[in-house]
Formats: structure tokens, C-alpha cells, sequence
């Protein structure tokens, strides 16, 4: 059995890529992935306002992508995760030791995030981080997580499965600090189907979870090992990276 | 779209769970997990009884993860004893794990529970553990992982050896080939790798090197060394016992006993107050034992001598 198979590059060798656009490409999958978390990072950690966050999340992407800051990663030092909130950590104290206004815009497409969105989640965010790296890393891997559940929502609804979503979406996406229990039964009931349809159903939702994860996943790590080692954490898979090089 | 700590805790965890689509396997929760894979309890729902089932972590291109968690179905299957958790079935997943079923065993590992409060029901379980494994031994099966987190006790007095994962079988009398419903044909027996638990793990084994049912021997003399230290102080253990223990941990396997039915029938000879082979004994050593053994009767036989005595002068 293969594990899952995944046919491109990983994110740092894309950054590090000589064409510009494979470079820019890879700079916006992770401004994706990492613009949440650090935002989140920045108010609690940070305490900063939401607007210097704002502007600090901006002007950290666009200065990495044209410095160059992130190509210094070392895979054998840390995880790329840390490596780029120690970079975070480190242009937030240079700015305030330059007392210089950030450069927002840029190469970098993220003006378009949803800040807004993001401050009304903080709310709901720990407001104690005791361990910045796994504060940091539980963003990361919400934001991934959402992300994914989003792009499962569009899949299905394009190939005409909404059932299996809202299965999904029922049982597993149901807040479950409500006090509320959610059984296979009850949610079964509730859409008018057979228990093992639910289960049927429940079963293929979390595969194609895992799946869809993957993807985004691929492009938050710095190096094959890591990818390996995130996705075994995560979801208790093996990737099969063995088709990398046919792109 | 914001998922709380606990949405994002529940869909890390099910997402690893297995894809037990054909509806037999119901009701998943997972128990635990191990270096070859999670254990999860299921309802097995013809049967109308709780299992367990045993999934391998992952696919891995290459590795023998897989092979390693078949190859325990099958040596389990093979080894109906008490002391050794039955198997019921064998398969891959949708996603080609390879998972197989087995008795859900309710209790606590040796390592998660109180150690044996005396030296007898320290005992008692260790002989459970060395039935188990001289039964394997019988049958050319060597366990090669014994230590205290891989025995399991029940609430009713069970003892079951666990996680056979790597096991050998020394003649190959059970086929390691893929049985004909699993989809993989390229299995092969599992190359010897070292795996084991420092402290436990045979010298010979520890180096890489051949490894025979006096590996096993070594892990339970340390066994029955951590059941009869306990919590508390070190015991002072007799010296018979001591021999056996120290006879199982001989660095060198040639001068340990040959298997776990040599350790189990020394054992049972220190039990009944006889001479061990473990021990060679001097003339005092027999006497002390003699004595030892025979206490109540040479009691009575001085009290009755002394009285005789007594009453030869009262007269």
C-alpha cells in the first residue's frame, strides 16, 4: 500500500526555486497558512493592538519574501514552524528598535486577508500562552484544519455528495463543549438516514479530511522529514513522497 | 470558519481512526497506542461482543510495520493458551493498514498497576507469564519484548502476555506469507532488527545477534527481579530464589536455563521447599533446606523428646 502521494516540492524548495513566480507562488501558499496563527500570536503573545498586528503580519511576509529570510532555514536546527515564528519574534523587535512605520503591500498578495474575522476568533483563542511554540503550533494547525474543512465543503458540494458533508458537519464539526452528546442515532435521525449510512458516510468525510490536509500541510513544513513527521503526529499516516520528482 | 480546541482535538483524533466501512466493526473508541500501532475497543456487531482491534500506525513504502502486525496475528492465532490474548481475525483496511481483532482484555499492565504486595503473589503471577512463554517456547516461538508494560492482569485474576510484535518463530512452522485475502504477496519474514526494551533485552539481542528462547529467559529473571522488588525496600530474598533469578540473567545464553519451561520447573521446585538447579547445595545447604521444609515435624518430634525427657527424670 502506498501512503498518500504527493507530487510536489516542499514549500522551502519552491522559495528557493530561481523562477520568480514558483517563488511567489510559494510565499503566498505560506502567508496562507502562517497569516492566522501569527496574527493570534502577535495579540496574545505580543499583546500588540490590532492594528499593529495587522500591520506586522503585512510588513513580516513582504520583508521575508524580499530579504530572503526565510531561505536561512535549517531543517536539522528546528521545525520550519519554529524557525519562522523565531523570525516573527525577531523582525517585531527590530521594528520597534527602528521605531520605523512597517512596509505593507508589496509582492505578496495578503491584503485581501480577513483581519476582522481573525480579531472576532481571538476571543475564542487560549489567552494564556504559557509555550509559545505550541501556542503557535495549535494556531497553525486550526487554521490548517479549517482550511481544509472548507475546501471539503466545496469539494463535495461540486460533486454533488453534500450528504457525506453534512454527516461530517453533524457529528464531527458539532461543537462538543455544548454538553450536547451526538450520537451516530441522534445525527442519523436528524437527516433522515440509516445509522450505517451515517457511519458509511462519517468513514469516507474523515479519510478525505485526512487527505485534504495533506495538501495545505505540505506547504507549512521546510523539509520532506518534517512533512513526514507532521503527518504521522497529525493523522497516523505515512506519506508517499516517492512520486515527488515526477512533476 | 473558527474551530474550537475541542473540534480540532476531536478531528485530529478521528481522522487517525480506522475506515471500518463494511459495518461489522461498530461503535470505535481508541484505547491505546503502541510503537507498531493503536489499539482501538469495537463492537463486533453479529457477535454482539466488544473486541479489540489492532491497527499498524501507517503504511510506510518500505517499511515492515505491516508484515511485523501480521505476522503477531498470526503467531497469536497459533498460540491458544490462557495466557496468551486469542485472535479472531485479520484484515486491511480501505486505506491499507493492516489491522487484526482479539479478546478486549479489561485491566492494567504489570507496569500500570501496584506491584505484588508478598513474594507469593509475586510469584503466582510470574509463573502465569512463564506458562505463557514456555508454551510459546514449545511451539518455536520466542517473544523477545518481556517487561512489565506487556503483561496485562484482569480483574478476575487473568494474566496475559501481550504484544507479540516482535516475536520470532525460530522454525518457521506458521507461514508468514500473506494469507490469500490480503491484497500484498511481497511478504517475507521481517529481517532480525534490534527491538526490545533496555533492562529486559538479552545481552545477544541487545547486539544485534542470535537470539533463542534464553533471550526470553533473560527478560523473565529481570521480570521476576522488578515483581519481587516491589515499591517499597529491597527484599532480602532467599537464596534459591536469588540463584534462579541470577541464573536467568547469566550474560552468557549458553548457562541459562534453555527455555521458560526449565525456569517455570525450577521454580515450582523452590515452591516445594526442594533443591534447585539453579543452586548446587553443600551438605549444610541440604540440612538448612531439610530443616526448612520439614520445620513442623522436627518441632514436634523435639517437643515429644523433650517431654520424654522430662518425664525419664520427673521419675
Amino acid at each position: 500500500m502506498e501512503g498518500f502521494p504527493l507530487t510536489h516540492l516542499t514549500v522551502l524548495e519552491r522559495i528557493r526555486a530561481g523562477d520568480p513566480a514558483v517563488r511567489l507562488g510559494a510565499f503566498s501558499d505560506l502567508a496562507e497558512g502562517y497569516w492566522r496563527p501569527s496574527y493570534h500570536y502577535l495579540r496574545r503573545q505580543w499583546r500588540l493592538s490590532p492594528e499593529q498586528a495587522e500591520d506586522m503580519v503585512q510588513g513580516f511576509f513582504t520583508v521575508a519574501f524580499e530579504k530572503g529570510y526565510l531561505e536561512k532555514f535549517d531543517p536539522a536546527k528546528a521545525r520550519f514552524r519554529t524557525f519562522l515564528r523565531t523570525c516573527l519574534d525577531r523582525y517585531l523587535q527590530n521594528q520597534r528598535k527602528a521605531d520605523t512605520a512597517v512596509k505593507r503591500g508589496g509582492a505578496v498578495d495578503i491584503r485581501s486577508l480577513d483581519f476582522p474575522g481573525a480579531e472576532r476568533e481571538l476571543a475564542l483563542v487560549s489567552a494564556d500562552v504559557q509555550d509559545p511554540d505550541r501556542f503557535f503550533r495549535d494556531e497553525t494547525i486550526r487554521a490548517l484544519f479549517a482550511r481544509t474543512v472548507t475546501d471539503m465543503r466545496e469539494a463535495y458540494a461540486r460533486e454533488g455528495k453534500p450528504r457525506i458533508f453534512a454527516a461530517f458537519e453533524r457529528h464531527d464539526l458539532a461543537d462538543r463543549e455544548d454538553g450536547e452528546a451526538r450520537t451516530y442515532a441522534s445525527v442519523a435521525a436528524a437527516l433522515g438516514v440509516p445509522v450505517t449510512t451515517l457511519t458509511n458516510d462519517l468513514h469516507a468525510a474523515r479519510r478525505r479530511f485526512r487527505e485534504l490536509a495533506l495538501v495545505p500541510l505540505r506547504n507549512l513544513v521546510g523539509s520532506d522529514e518534517e512533512f513526514r513527521a507532521e503527518a504521522r503526529e497529525l493523522f497516523g499516516v505515512e506519506v508517499d513522497l516517492d512520486l515527488k520528482n515526477e512533476i | 470558519m473558527f474551530l474550537s480546541n475541542a473540534i480540532v482535538g476531536h478531528l485530529r483524533d478521528v481522522a487517525t481512526w480506522p475506515d471500518l466501512a463494511d459495518g461489522r466493526y461498530t461503535d470505535v473508541r481508541p484505547l491505546g497506542s503502541g510503537g507498531m500501532g493503536r489499539v482501538f475497543a469495537a463492537l463486533d456487531e453479529p457477535l454482539g461482543r466488544e473486541v479489540a482491534i489492532k491497527i499498524s500506525h501507517a503504511p510506510v513504502l518500505g517499511s515492515d510495520l505491516d508484515a511485523r502486525l501480521r505476522q503477531e496475528a498470526r503467531v497469536l492465532a497459533q498460540l491458544e493458551h490462557p495466557g496468551i490474548v486469542p485472535v479472531h481475525d485479520l484484515g486491511l483496511l480501505g486505506d491499507g493498514r493492516v489491522f487484526y481483532v482479539m479478546k478486549l482484555v479489561r485491566g492494567q499492565t504489570l507496569a500500570q498497576s501496584q506491584p505484588p504486595a508478598t513474594e507469593s503473589a509475586a510469584l503466582s503471577v510470574f509463573e502465569r507469564v512463564a506458562d505463557a512463554v514456555a508454551f510459546a517456547h514449545a511451539h518455536e516461538v520466542i517473544h523477545l519484548d518481556l517487561k512489565p508494560s506487556n503483561i496485562m492482569t484482569g480483574a478476575f485474576g487473568e494474566v496475559l502476555v501481550m504484544d507479540w510484535g516482535v516475536a520470532k518463530i525460530l522454525s518457521s512452522p506458521i507461514s508468514t506469507s500473506a494469507p490469500s485475502e490480503l491484497r500484498r504477496t511481497s511478504l517475507s519474514s521481517p529481517a532480525p532488527k534490534v527491538a526490545g526494551t533496555p533492562g529486559f533485552m538479552a545481552p545477544e539481542q541487545a547486539a544485534g545477534g542470535a537470539v533463542g528462547p534464553a533471550s526470553d529467559v533473560y527478560a523473565l529473571g529481570a521480570l521476576l527481579f522488578w515483581l519481587l522488588r516491589g515499591d517499597g525496600p529491597p527484599r532480602r530474598l532467599p537464596r534459591r530464589l536469588r540463584a534462579i533469578i541470577t541464573m536467568c540473567l547469566v550474560t552468557d545464553p549458553a548457562h541459562r536455563y534453555p527455555d521458560a519451561s526449565a525456569v517455570v520447573a525450577d521454580l515450582a521446585r523452590y515452591r516445594a521447599g526442594d533443591a534447585v538447579h539453579a543452586l548446587p547445595e553443600t551438605v549444610v545447604d541440604r540440612a538448612v533446606r531439610f530443616g526448612a521444609k520439614h520445620i513442623t515435624i522436627i518441632v514436634l518430634i523435639a517437643a515429644y523428646l523433650v517431654m520424654r525427657a522430662l518425664v525419664a527424670l520427673w521419675r
